[in-house]
């Protein structure tokens, strides 16, 4: 089927995400291809005038991969925000309990006993998993979160 | 982006939006396009990969959700229903669409008359 794969080809050349989302967003248009190919040949169309006809219906591959990209590529700046600030908040949060006020700190278990702990650490993972619906971005939320929890409560030299 | 792309798009996301609203159930791409051409008898022809990034605009936009339907190994689908943001949008959208649609009428009445 080279001419699917030239038209998703196309479309691919003109988008710049991450790779996840053009790996969805190109299995939809192949499948949409594929099923278009698949209801000609069920007209009796040979096999090359089934591709040929998918691929006219379709249109141009870089006009509707140039609109994929724009529809995918502008975060707005509330959702950077929230990506960028929200680990440190977190982070921030969790070293505000493990450090009391008058400077004492407390240790691991007593901390992994809190359950504000497990709720700042669920909130590190799930708000940006759900905002962003897509578990790479919140498990890479998460692991700035804990890696600031480690450095800000295993490091005495950052304690305020 | 000129005026009729602009019209373009925005004529085509409401159709969209009216379209998985009236039927009330998910929708993927291809299943869309033959179901507006039905509709237009014919009238309402797009090349088709165009639908594709207004649903994901849409989408993006928190109008429509979508899921992946099927089994590893089949035909895997992705389908696209409204969402209760969706819903108001196209109520907004159509009563916008009508009162332009009325003023327009008027006017060319006006120009049409002797």
């Amino acid at each position: 089927m080279s001419e699917i794969d030239d038209l998703v080809a196309r479309i691919q050349s003109q988008m710049d995400l991450d790779g996840e989302t053009e790996h969805e967003i190109l299995a939809e248009i192949r499948d949409h291809l594929e099923e278009v190919v698949a209801e000609a040949r069920a007209q009796s169309l040979d096999e090359a005038q089934a591709l040929a006809r998918a691929a006219a219906r379709f249109g141009v591959g870089e006009e509707v991969g140039r609109g994929l990209q724009a529809a995918h590529a502008g975060w707005g700046t509330a959702d950077a925000v929230i990506a960028a600030g929200l680990p440190v908040v977190c982070a921030l949060i969790l070293r505000w309990l493990a450090f009391a006020p008058d400077g004492t700190a407390v240790g691991w278990p007593q901390l992994l006993s809190r359950p504000a702990f497990w709720i700042v650490a669920l909130a590190a993972l799930l708000i940006p998993l759900l905002k962003f619906e897509r578990w790479r971005y919140g498990l890479a939320a998460w692991a700035i979160f804990w890696g600031l929890t480690v450095l800000f409560v295993v490091w005495p030299a950052l304690r305020w | 982006m000129g005026v009729k792309e602009q019209m373009r798009k925005g004529t085509t996301s409401v159709i969209l939006l009216n379209l998985l609203s009236e039927l009330g159930r998910p929708m993927y791409g291809y299943e869309i396009i033959q179901e507006l051409e039905a509709r237009s008898q014919g009238s309402f022809r797009f090349k088709e990969g165009l639908i594709y990034p207004r649903l994901h605009e849409l989408e993006q936009d928190g109008l429509l959700r979508s899921e992946w339907q099927g089994e590893e190994g089949t035909r895997r689908r992705k389908f696209y229903a409204i969402t209760d943001k969706g819903r108001r949008t196209l109520a907004e959208e159509l009563r916008d669409w009508h009162s332009f649609a009325q003023a327009v009428n008027r006017l060319l009445s006006l120009e049409a008359t002797p």
